[in-house]
């Protein structure tokens, strides 16, 4: 029997490029082997921080707006927006708490701190273990592709618009080894004072 | 010299052919006592081949097969189309994108290759039947017909052909919709995918009608015809 | 106490009992040490965390804060070792608020042994605990189920084998400062090598009475080479459908809450007359 994490399938991949960072997910949500959607963004805004989310679709459902009520009551209750690093805590505590029985889901976190003005990436378990990583964090079915295509791919300092290329390659190409992830991409270009979102045409098999 | 290299050297058609007891294995007409199917040592063979190959029913099985495909045949005015995706995937992996599912059997036979416990379809002319079209399974099962899809993405495939299907398509249309129903099927199966090998079998031997990347097909068929309509293409 | 929250334990369990396997958390393989020597303490660890055979962090932090002068280092289910010293850090420090009294690494290690003994291993945390404290030097380790030892050096994790086998052919007694050190680091590089479950840089810190000194990434045994070329693709590679790009002045104040205009056109409450 597989595992709750691969029975809807999809992938997520962050990067740290040179002063931005970039988020990207697939569009897929399955059953098995049918393909329901090909329209299931896994990529969450709380602001401009960004939160990706892969494993069992009525999970990431549930945790998506779960964190968007906590975010809301950060934001209400702190009067500023919510930095990546606090981001993180929130969703480290949310899933730890749950330690006994967990969410099925690997979220993956990107964004600019507004206080420092640096990039920030980081990745979970579903227990809420953080990955601190300095170059990419990647999640989902495809997650062992995307560990070959970024190690191979990635490089320091990349300026947006090459960062976009990179993510976008790494990601298209993991997913085309996956039978669970692909049918689309969207990937989010994280910078100071703006953000692009991108609809990417991914092969529909 | 030469007695030296005809000392060293062999007839150079020796091995060809079967041997002598292989061809009074072949003409005798009596079948033996033992029918001689090569069965493992073992009480239940079916037993053992779903404990070893299965691994829906045992994820540890020693043996993988790579179930994923979809591949439809069918028989129209103008002969049979076989078509057949090309993907191969070993659990969720994809093993392979290039995978040729079409057997040429010879110049005027065709089979078609699905793993595991599917079925494969044979389809070819002969003298005596005309077209003809069967398929086969590893239970024994033989069945002549018109029409068939076998695979994971067998009721994929069937929805497009069944709605479009009729004996008296011409050529063109037949390959199309062919092409199509394997189409349909790699885009909803997550198993089929990757290129799509086309044949026609006729009355004097088949002919090959490519073996192309769904990729481009598929953005044709979306854009150029406005099908496909589920698929987005608009950002929020 | 950590209120565990069990509401999807039931929905799991079922999943679980439907043949599903359980998630796989990640664990840090781990080889972990502690040394004791004249006026202080030195704890160690590799920095390779990982998911089944997958390398998911290769530069991980597994040496925890509990005090200034305490510090743990963490082998096992990585959540746990990071929120169990968390909870057992900030319990200290209330109750040196409250007592008035720098903590003490006995305090810590009961501390820790409780509440592991109390959830029954579940928690699978597996600890060096050490430091220094208006009584000494101290150092322990703590298992999962709630046992513990006080040794001169221990070693613990999956590369526990690899890292004693070290000190037993190393350590002595009346070991300085550097010495300890030298045979700490030699230890978690005996695991890096030799265990699987262990990899990349050591980590280091160091106690004394005096003052703490955390050593991030103390050796780096394991540099990757630089790229011989670059893979920057050309840029137009990549196909895209739709683009749309959103100013930060733009981005709105409040998450999903939206303003809405108190009195839109044509929408105005029917009020009975």
């Amino acid at each position: 029997m597989s595992s709750p994490f691969s029975i809807n399938g999809g992938a997520c991949v962050a990067m740290v490029g040179k002063d931005c960072v970039a988020i990207a997910c697939d569009l897929r949500l399955g059953l098995q082997s049918l393909t329901v959607s090909n329209n299931f963004p896994k990529i969450f805004p709380y602001g401009d921080v960004y939160l990706g989310l892969t494993g069992l679709a009525t999970d990431v459902a549930t945790v998506s707006d779960l964190l968007r009520y906590k975010v809301n009551l950060y934001r209400l209750r702190e009067e500023r927006a919510i930095s990546p690093q606090t981001l993180a805590n929130l969703v480290s505590s949310s899933l730890y708490e749950r330690r006994f029985g967990p969410f099925f889901v690997s979220p993956v976190i990107a964004g600019i701190n507004h206080t420092t003005g640096k990039p920030f990436i980081c990745g979970f378990d579903s227990i809420g273990c953080i990955d601190f990583a300095k170059d990419f964090i990647v999640s989902g079915t495809a997650s062992d592709q995307l560990f070959g295509t970024c190690e191979g791919l990635w490089e320091p300092d990349l300026a947006p618009e090459d960062l976009f290329e990179t993510i976008s390659q790494a990601l298209l190409n993991a997913v085309d080894r996956d039978a669970l992830s692909g049918w689309g991409a969207h990937v989010y270009i994280i910078e100071k004072d703006k953000v692009t979102k991108r609809l990417l045409k991914g092969r529909q098999d | 010299m030469d007695t030296l290299v005809a000392q060293y050297s062999r007839p150079l058609f020796e091995n060809e052919g079967s041997s002598q007891e292989e061809q009074l294995e072949l003409i005798q007409t009596l079948p033996p006592l033992s029918l001689k199917f090569a069965l493992p040592p073992i009480a239940q063979p079916s037993a053992f081949l779903r404990a070893t190959t299965d691994d829906h029913s045992n994820p540890d099985c020693p043996i993988k097969i790579a179930h994923g495909t979809t591949t439809l045949a069918f028989r129209f005015k103008g002969g049979i189309i076989v078509a057949t995706d090309s993907r191969a995937t070993a659990g969720n992996w994809i093993a392979s994108q290039t995978v040729k599912k079409v057997i040429e059997i010879n110049n005027c036979l065709l089979g078609t290759m699905a793993g595991g416990a599917a079925g494969t379809m044979c389809a070819g002319v002969t003298p005596q039947e005309g077209p003809a079209l069967y398929y086969i399974d590893s239970d024994g099962t033989r069945l002549a017909g018109n029409l068939f899809c076998v695979g994971s993405g067998q009721t994929f495939a069937y929805g497009v052909l069944d709605a479009e299907y009729s004996y008296d398509l011409e050529d063109e249309a037949a390959l199309e919709l062919g092409r199509r129903s394997i189409l349909a099927a790699t885009h909803r199966d997550a198993y089929s995918g990757g290129f799509i090998n086309l044949y026609h079998v006729k009355e004097d031997g088949w002919v090959k009608h490519g073996f192309s990347d769904t990729n481009p097909i598929f953005w044709k068929t979306k854009l150029d015809k406005g099908e496909f309509s589920n698929v987005t293409s608009e950002l929020d | 106490m950590p209120g565990f929250d069990f509401s999807n334990h039931a929905r799991n369990a079922a999943l679980h009992a439907q043949g599903f396997p359980l998630p796989k958390a990640t664990s840090t393989g781990t080889t972990i040490v502690g040394c004791i020597f004249d006026g202080g303490v030195v704890i160690a660890a590799d920095t390779r965390a990982t998911s089944g055979p997958i390398v998911a962090d290769k530069n991980c932090e597994k040496l925890h804060y509990i005090s200034p002068q305490i510090w743990c280092a963490g082998a096992g289910t990585a959540a746990d070792t990071e929120f169990t010293t968390a909870l057992i850090s900030s319990q200290l420090e209330l109750h040196a608020l409250s007592t008035g009294r720098n903590p003490r690494v006995v305090t810590c290690m009961t501390m820790l042994k409780q509440h592991l003994f109390q959830h029954q291993g579940h928690i699978g945390a597996y600890l060096v605990v050490a430091g220094v404290d208006p009584t000494g030097v101290g150092l322990f380790t703590v298992h999962a189920h709630g046992s513990t030892d006080k040794l001169p050096y221990v070693t613990m994790g999956s590369g526990s084998l690899a890292a004693m086998s070290v000190f037993e052919t190393q350590w002595k007694s009346n070991i300085d400062r550097e010495g300890a050190i030298k045979l700490a680091a030699d230890a978690i590089q005996a695991g890096i090598f030799n265990d699987l479950g262990s990899g990349s840089n050591v980590d280091v810190c160091v106690i004394t009475k005096e003052k703490t000194t955390l050593m991030r990434n103390y050796i780096r045994p394991n540099e990757r080479e630089r790229k011989q070329r670059s893979y920057v693709f050309k840029r137009g590679t990549t196909a895209v459908l739709r683009e749309k790009v959103v100013e930060r002045v733009d981005i709105g104040k409040y998450v999903t809450v939206h303003e809405v205009p108190l009195e839109a056109e044509g929408e105005k409450m029917e009020v009975d007359a």
